[in-house]
């Protein structure tokens, strides 16, 4: 390890690093949040697909270019490093991840059972065409095979400022929306049947969800890279869902794990030099291990008398 | 097949009427034509064996599926709750009581926010009226079977329905949870304006406290509304479980047992 990856270095230089660790812990508090509906709803790897077709979606807004008009690509590569990554707002690789994105969440919002396949089948037809995709897509562009890798792994080092704008606005419009649909979703995710005969528009509330994990993977893939997004989006919910049972208490801890797992993740990853999006995606796992080991240690030392009366194994 | 429509049905209050209703799947009819009409005050039992058609028929009747043929008129002031199984309900979930009966308050135009302070109050009425007061801050999932039923139908009581409708309220019950589930369960329908329809293995218990009853066969040739004493009595009923039921003698699956058969 040397010098320049200390503490102090890191604290010298927050200026620069500031917006990734910026970013960092709000994709962590917003994924963080949204992913106790994606654990409680087992839709775990939901978010691992949607993930992926985010960076088919950026890596394509790479080779798109190449196709359509390689004359003025490769000008934009003699210019310079930053002008070769986009000749056009078109080409924009955060519109192609969300577009890319919302097509994924689609499938999860259709009904596959008339084609009697199940959804789990269809989660693995996209993590699968997607990732082969993003591979192949790869291949085509050995220019920006860096970036690429970047957003497949996540080793977001200098966050663009426009993807914190845009991750600061998801943040605080998705989670606005989600506390104000809170209870329906919890409704919706736990009693469908119910929800709908109560006449609660459940497809509606299903599909903001289902979209807000899109559009929130997305931008935050773009920024952070495929692996982090999938481990906030699942790691922080099970860590806090393995600490409380309360519900509101289990979605304010997957909040806060999340977002510490982002910032502290990128500050350890400074200090070890270790790629960021991996140490980010350590730390989340460690909190996980670290809430079983409590739960495990408080089911342990728990009185007789209190562990029975919270359950009576079905007795009346 | 056989239906036969509620004599004095005329006489109460109708929730929902039943016009040679034909439930199914991709517009095939997988029962015959069903008329009958479910009226206030009424307990119907829905019995038949695994495979009749009755989560089919309960399904069209709660409108989560569109019927094959025929029509399901409901009452403009109809207001349906329906009561799972527990089974169906996930545990991963930890949803305390008192949060699964307010559950029970939300409807179009009340599910965004926070749940007002009068929903709170339903809630734990309804929560204190089936015995549950002192399990609002518990999980559901630590409850007992029994403690548990009673905490669903505490939802239905507190959703305001005027048709509550049961899917096997008593299954994996044990005997003493059963009868207090039924007894809530009847009580439902002495509550103004209101009806039950109940899904139930449980033939002879259901039978005896039931107004009324919807056979279903497990060939699918057999739907018959009836009185239950009048159902009882048929060759269906016969056809179906061997023999006019004794109290007590039928097992809960529903069919007959060995050397009962006709």
């Amino acid at each position: 390890m040397n010098d320049s990856a200390s503490w102090q270095s890191l604290f010298a230089n927050l200026p620069i690093f500031k917006d990734a660790i910026i970013t960092g812990g709000l994709a962590g508090a917003l994924l963080g949040f949204i992913g106790v509906h994606v654990v409680l709803r087992r839709m775990v790897f939901a978010s691992s697909a949607i993930a992926q077709a985010a960076a088919l979606g950026v890596a394509l807004s790479f080779w798109v270019p190449i196709v359509v008009d390689p004359i003025r690509h490769a000008a934009g590569h003699q210019a310079g490093s930053d002008a070769h990554v986009v000749s056009s707002l078109l080409f924009e690789p955060v519109l192609w991840a969300v577009a890319a994105s919302l097509l994924a969440t689609l499938v999860f919002i259709a009904n596959p059972v008339r084609l009697h396949l199940t959804r789990e089948s269809l989660l693995g037809l996209v993590f699968l065409a997607s990732g082969a995709g993003a591979v192949i897509v790869g291949d085509r562009i050995t220019q920006e095979a860096h970036d690429l890798s970047a957003i497949l792994f996540g080793s977001a080092v200098v966050v663009q400022p426009a993807d914190l704008v845009l991750v600061v606005a998801a943040t605080v419009g998705l989670l606005v929306g989600h506390l104000w649909l809170w209870r329906a979703l919890i409704f919706v995710g736990y009693d469908p049947t119910g929800a709908r005969v109560q006449r609660l528009p459940v497809r509606r509330l299903n599909a903001f969800l289902f979209l807000s994990i899109g559009l929130a993977v997305a931008l935050c893939t773009r920024a952070l890279g495929a692996l982090p997004v999938f481990a906030f989006s699942v790691l922080p919910a099970m860590a806090a869902l393995a600490l409380t049972s309360r519900m509101s208490a289990v979605f304010v801890l997957a909040t806060l794990f999340g977002a510490v797992s982002g910032v502290a993740g990128y500050a350890v990853s400074f200090r070890a030099e270790l790629p960021v999006g991996a140490t980010q995606t350590a730390l989340a796992a460690a909190f996980v291990g670290a809430a079983m080991l409590a739960r495990f240690l408080a089911m342990r030392l728990r009185p007789r008398s209190a562990a029975d009366n919270g359950s009576n194994g079905g007795r009346e | 097949m056989t239906t036969t429509a509620a004599p004095d049905a005329a006489a109460r209050l109708p929730l929902v009427q039943l016009t040679d209703l034909r439930v199914g799947y991709q517009r095939r009819a997988i029962l015959p034509p069903i008329s009958a009409t479910i009226a206030a005050g009424e307990l119907w039992a829905v019995i038949g064996p695994n495979g009749a058609g009755k989560s089919t028929f309960v399904r069209t009747l709660l409108g989560l599926q569109a019927p094959v043929a025929g029509r399901v008129d409901r009452a403009e002031r109809l207001r349906m709750s329906y009561v799972p199984q527990q089974s169906a309900l996930d545990t991963i979930f930890p949803v305390s009581v008192g949060q699964f009966v307010r559950m029970g308050r939300q409807a179009p135009g009340r599910f965004a926010g926070r749940p007002s302070r009068a929903d709170g109050e339903v809630a734990r009425a309804a929560l204190a009226e089936v015995g549950a007061a002192d399990l609002a801050r518990q999980q559901l999932r630590d409850l007992s079977g029994g403690q548990r039923q009673r905490v669903l139908i505490a939802r239905a009581i507190a959703s305001g329905a005027n048709l509550f409708v049961l899917d096997e309220p008593t299954a994996a019950l044990d005997i003493a949870a059963e009868r207090t589930a039924m007894d809530l369960i009847a009580g439902l329908r002495a509550r103004a304006g209101a009806a039950v329809v109940m899904v139930t293995h449980l033939i002879e218990d259901t039978l005896a406290r039931a107004d009324r009853a919807l056979l279903l066969d497990r060939d699918h040739d057999v739907a018959l509304a009836a009185g239950a004493d009048e159902l009882r009595a048929s060759a269906a009923f016969v056809k179906i479980y061997g023999r006019t039921p004794i109290h007590g003698s039928l097992p809960h699956g529903g069919t007959a047992g060995a050397g009962t058969g006709p």
